[in-house]
C-alpha cells in the first residue's frame, strides 16, 4: 500500500522539498517499462546525497538499459523520520515513491563508516528485513558499494552482496542476470541468485565466507585475530578483485544529471577528470585503492562539459578528481573552457589545491569572486611528518605558494593538518603552529603589512585499510585530546583560526575502519538504540557506542589503538584493491625512517601491484602524445 | 523588449521555497537559451522578475514572471524550447511580449485569487458571514524577521469577502486578496483569522491552497489583467 506523505506533515518539517521529488532530468519510468528496479540509496540527507558524484554516473548508466528503472533514496532528516514512524509510512523512492520493500535492489554507498547506523534505518523505514540471513523471497536484495568496500566486514551482517571497485561495467552485468533470472521465474530462490551473481567478477557475498578466529594467540598475533577466512562453496573466489573501468574514454558519463530545486553541498556540474592517484602519501585510503591513474581525453572533457551546461542550466563546473592540479593537461583545458564558456557567464572551479605557483596561478584564472580564502593541504607542521607520510611538500613549497596567494590580492589561507601520525612527537605538533606563523610572515613579507588570516584545520588520524598505515595503532582519545590542546594552546596567535574535529567520532571511525563482522552485533545494538546520523556531531552519542561494542563482547581498543604484527591477516584481505600487501608493509617501513617513494606517473614504477594485477595501465595524456 | 508569463507551481513541488522556485525558472531559461540580459558587474545576475512572491506550500496557476531580452524573439519558437526545459511541475499558461518601458510587473500587480480546501467538522456559513459583514478585523501579522514582534493590521483592507461551500466534511473558499505597495496578506493569515476570531473549526496545516489569478485594476476597481492570452499554448 502506498501512503502518500500528507500536506500537514510536510508543511510542518523542515526543507520539505527533499521528499517531493519532481526535480529536471529526473527519470520516472512506468511499471510497463520495468522489469528490475533499483533504488540507491544514500545514507545521509538529501543535500549530502545528491552531490555525490557516484550516484549520479550509476544513476545514467542504469537508466539508459532497458528494463532497468534506477531511482533515488535519501536518508530522512530526524523530523521526517518522527512523522513516518508516527503515520506508520515507510520510506520510498522520490521518483515513484515506491517503498524501499517493493524494489529488487537496494543499493547502498559506504562513504563514510559514521553512515552505517543510517544504512540499517534506512532498511527499518524502508521495511526491509535487518538481517540478510532472515530476509524472505519478498524482500529486496541489499547491496553496497563504494570506498569502504575495501573492508565491508562490519555490514556483513546486513548486506546480501558487495560490488567492489567501479561500478559501471559490473552493475549493470547484475541487472542483466536478474533479468533473465526473472524471467526464468526466479528458480530456486534468492540463494540461487546469489549462487549465480557471485559468478561475477568483483561481487562478494559475505554469507559464502566462514571467519575463523584465533583461539590463542600465535606468535605475535593476539588471541581474537582473525586465523583465516574460508569460502564455504566452490563457487565463492578466494579472493574478490576489485573491478575498474581500464579506459574512461570509452564509457558513458552523465551529461543530463539531475538538477534539484533546493540548493544542495555541491551545486555545480562535476566533471571527472580523472580517476586514481598515484602519488602516494602513505595515509591516504582513496589514492591507494583507486589505482591506476586514469584520465579523460582533453577533447572528451570538452564535449561533455558542453552537453552539461546546455543540459542543465548551470552555472559552475567543477573539475573533480582526486587532485585536479595533476591533470597532465589542466592548463590549457582551464583556458578552453574558460574561453567556450565566456558568453555563458559559466564559471570553472577547482575543488582542491597543489602546494605550489601553478596551482594559485590557476586558481587566480579560475576564481571570478576572489574574497574567500585559498585552502592547502600541507597535511603534517614538520618536514620529518610529511616526510613521514610521503607528502612530498617542502616548507619552501608552501612557503613559495602562499606568496603567490597573497602577491595575487588573497589575504585569507586555510591549511589542513591531521594530528595522530604515526610516531608523531609533541614537537610536530608545535611546528604545526611555527608554520601558521610562518604564512603570516609570508604575507607581512610580500605585502609590506600585517593582517594575514589563517585558519588551521586539524582533524585526527584514523588508519585505514590497505594503506601502508593499516597496521598501526589509532592514538588514544586521551593522546588526541592532550594534543589538541598543545596545539590550541601554541595557537593564540592573533588573525590565526584554529578548528579541530570532535575526537570521539574518530575512535568510532576508527573501530569500524578494521573493522571484522563480529562488530555487526554491535552496530545493530547502537542502531537499535537510537544511533543515527552519526557523522553529524549534534547526533553522535559516544557513549551509546561504547556500550554497544562492549554489549556485543568486544573491546574498542583491539580494533583502534592496536598495533598489528607484520603477519596479521587482517578481515579485508580477501577483498582486494591491487595493491600488493609487500608494497604496502614496504611503504610502512620506509615512513618509518622518512624516505620518500616517487609518483609512478612520471616516473619510474613503484611496484604497488595495481597495473599487472588488474591487467590495467596508466593513462596520462601528457606522456601519450609525446 | 520584455518576455512576460504565467507559469504554473504545481502540487508535487509546493514546498519549493520562492527562493528555490527562481533558481528554478532561470535554470530553465538557460537551458532554453533565451537571449536574457544581465546585470552588469563582478556577479552578473539575470534579469527577471516575479510579480509576488508565494509561500511555501502553496500552488498556483498564475505566478507572472518578466524577463529582460536583449534581442527580439519569436515567441512560438521561445516557448517550445521553454517548456521542455521546465521541471516537471512547472508549465507555461501563457505568454506575451511588451516593450521595455511598460512598468514593472512587481509594481502592476493590484491583486490575486485563491481556492481552498481545507477539512473542517461542520458547516460554518453562518461564520463566514460574519466575516463578510464585519466592518473591522484586526490582525497581529508578525513582522519578517522581527523576533517575535507584530503589527497590526486591518484584514478588511485586504481582503473583504471570502465565499465559501461546504461538502463532505470539507470547506471549499475563494477569496480576493489586494496587494499594495506597502503590503499584503498571507492566504494562511486569513485561515488563522477564520479558525481563531471567527470559530471556523479547520486544521490550518491541511489546508490545500492554491492561487489562481494575479491582476492589475483598473481606476474603477476591477480585474485587468497583465498578460494577454497567446492563443498557441
Amino acid at each position: 500500500m502506498r501512503k502518500k506523505i500528507s500536506l500537514d506533515i510536510l508543511s510542518t518539517v523542515e526543507k520539505p522539498a527533499r521528499y517531493t521529488g519532481m526535480e529536471f532530468g529526473s527519470i520516472i519510468k512506468t511499471q510497463e517499462e520495468t522489469e528490475v528496479a533499483i533504488a540507491l540509496a544514500f545514507p545521509d540527507i538529501y543535500e549530502v546525497g545528491m552531490s555525490y558524484l557516484g550516484f549520479k554516473i550509476l544513476y545514467h548508466i542504469l537508466n539508459l538499459q532497458a528494463g532497468v528503472a534506477a531511482e533515488r533514496t535519501y536518508a530522512p532528516w530526524v523530523d521526517m523520520e518522527a512523522k513516518m514512524r508516527e503515520h506508520a509510512l515507510p520510506l520510498t523512492s522520490l521518483e515513484t515513491m515506491k517503498p524501499l520493500q517493493e524494489f529488487d535492489f537496494v543499493g547502498f554507498t559506504l562513504q563514510y563508516e559514521l553512515s552505517y547506523s543510517n544504512i540499517l534505518n534506512m532498511l527499518d523505514l524502508g521495511g526491509i528485513t535487518m538481517l540478510a540471513a532472515e530476509r524472505g523471497e519478498e524482500d529486496p536484495f541489499i547491496i553496497a558499494g563504494g570506498p569502504c568496500v575495501f573492508n565491508p566486514e562490519p555490514l556483513a551482517d546486513f548486506i546480501d552482496f558487495f560490488i567492489v571497485g567501479e561500478g559501471e561495467e559490473v552493475m549493470v552485468e547484475v541487472m542483466n542476470l536478474y533479468k533473465e533470472w526473472k524471467k526464468a521465474g526466479k528458480p530456486d530462490g534468492r540463494s540461487e541468485f546469489l549462487r549465480q551473481v557471485v559468478k561475477i567478477s568483483g561481487i562478494y557475498v559475505p554469507s559464502f565466507y566462514e571467519v575463523e578466529y584465533l583461539s590463542a594467540a600465535n606468535k605475535d598475533v593476539p588471541m581474537g585475530c582473525i586465523k583465516e577466512v574460508k569460502p564455504l562453496n566452490e563457487i565463492a573466489p578466494a579472493i574478490v578483485q576489485k573491478r575498474i573501468v581500464k579506459d574512461l574514454n570509452t564509457i558513458d558519463f552523465p551529461t543530463k544529471p539531475i538538477v534539484p530545486y533546493g540548493e544542495i553541498v555541491h551545486d555545480r556540474i562535476m566533471l571527472e577528470i580523472f580517476r586514481g592517484c598515484s602519488r602516494g602519501c602513505r595515509f591516504c585510503h582513496a589514492g591507494m585503492v583507486y589505482r591506476p591513474v586514469r584520465e579523460r581525453k582533453p577533447e572528451v572533457l570538452k564535449e561533455l562539459a558542453r552537453r552539461s551546461i546546455d543540459n542543465t542550466g548551470y552555472n559552475e563546473i567543477s573539475l573533480v578528481s582526486l587532485s585536479t592540479a595533476d591533470y597532465s593537461c589542466l592548463e590549457p583545458l582551464i583556458h578552453d573552457l574558460i574561453g567556450e564558456f565566456k558568453d555563458d557567464k559559466v564559471s570553472v572551479s577547482l575543488p582542491s589545491l597543489r602546494i605550489d605557483s601553478f596551482s594559485v596561478g590557476l586558481a587566480k584564472e579560475v576564481q571570478a569572486v576572489r574574497k574567500s580564502g585559498l585552502t592547502f593541504a600541507p597535511e603534517a607542521g614538520s618536514q620529518r611528518m610529511r616526510d613521514v607520510i610521503n607528502k612530498g611538500v617542502t616548507e619552501e613549497d608552501l612557503m613559495s605558494a602562499v606568496g603567490a596567494a597573497f602577491a595575487n590580492g588573497w589575504s585569507h589561507v586555510k591549511l589542513y593538518f591531521m594530528i595522530g601520525l604515526p610516531g608523531e612527537t609533541d614537537e610536530d605538533i608545535l611546528a604545526i603552529a611555527n608554520l601558521a606563523k610562518a604564512v603570516q610572515g609570508k604575507y607581512k613579507e610580500v605585502t609590506g603589512k600585517g593582517g594575514a588570516k589563517v585558519t588551521v584545520s586539524v582533524s585526527s588520524f584514523v588508519p585505514k585499510p590497505y594503506t601502508p598505515f593499516q597496521w598501526v595503532g589509532q592514538n588514544s582519545l586521551a593522546e588526541i585530546n592532550r594534543k589538541q590542546m598543545l596545539l590550541k594552546d601554541a595557537l593564540k596567535i592573533k588573525n590565526v583560526t584554529y578548528q579541530y574535529h570532535d575526537s570521539v567520532t574518530s575512535v568510532i571511525e576508527g573501530v569500524f575502519a578494521r573493522g571484522d563482522r563480529r562488530l555487526g552485533k554491535a552496530l545493530y545494538l547502537a542502531w537499535q538504540r537510537g544511533a543515527k546520523f552519526d557523522g553529524w556531531s549534534e547526533h553522535f552519542s559516544y557513549e551509546n557506542w561504547l556500550k554497544a561494542i562492549s554489549d556485543a563482547g568486544l573491546d574498542k581498543d583491539f580494533y583502534a589503538t592496536r598495533e598489528r604484527a607484520q603477519g596479521e591477516v587482517f578481515p579485508w584481505e580477501h577483498i582486494q584493491p591491487g595493491i600488493s600487501r609487500a608494497f604496502l608493509w614496504n611503504e610502512y617501513q620506509k615512513s618509518k625512517s622518512g624516505e620518500l617513494t616517487g609518483d609512478c606517473r612520471n616516473g619510474d614504477c613503484v611496484g604497488c601491484g595495481a597495473c599487472p594485477t588488474l591487467e590495467a595501465k596508466i593513462i596520462d595524456w601528457k606522456s601519450n602524445a609525446l | 523588449m520584455k518576455l512576460r508569463m504565467q507559469i504554473t507551481k504545481e502540487n508535487g513541488i509546493r514546498f519549493v521555497s520562492h527562493l528555490e522556485y527562481m533558481r528554478t525558472i532561470e535554470r530553465a531559461m538557460r537551458r532554453a537559451k533565451l537571449p536574457i540580459a544581465y546585470s552588469k558587474g563582478f556577479n552578473p545576475h539575470m534579469k527577471f522578475s516575479l510579480a509576488s512572491a508565494l509561500g511555501v506550500g502553496i500552488t498556483s496557476q498564475a505566478e507572472l514572471l518578466e524577463i529582460e531580452l536583449v534581442k527580439d524573439i519569436e515567441l512560438k519558437a521561445v516557448l517550445q524550447n521553454l517548456a521542455e526545459a521546465l521541471p516537471l511541475g512547472i508549465h507555461v499558461k501563457a505568454a506575451d511580449v511588451v516593450d521595455s518601458k511598460t512598468p514593472k510587473l512587481m509594481a502592476s500587480v493590484a491583486g490575486a485569487d485563491y481556492y481552498v480546501q481545507v477539512p473542517c467538522t461542520k458547516d460554518c456559513l453562518e461564520q463566514l458571514h460574519s466575516f463578510n459583514t464585519a466592518a473591522s478585523v484586526l490582525f497581529q501579522k508578525p513582522i519578517p524577521k522581527g523576533r517575535g514582534k507584530t503589527k497590526e493590521i486591518e484584514v478588511k483592507k485586504f481582503i473583504t469577502q471570502v465565499t465559501g461551500n461546504f461538502i463532505n466534511n470539507n470547506l471549499e473558499l475563494k477569496f480576493s486578496c489586494k496587494i499594495t505597495p506597502t503590503g499584503s496578506m498571507k492566504a494562511t493569515e486569513l485561515l488563522k483569522i477564520l479558525r481563531d476570531q471567527f470559530a471556523v473549526p479547520i486544521v490550518v496545516e491541511q489546508a490545500d491552497i492554491e492561487r489562481t489569478d494575479l491582476y492589475a485594476v483598473n481606476a474603477k476597481g476591477a480585474k485587468k489583467a497583465l498578460i494577454g492570452k497567446s492563443n498557441f499554448i
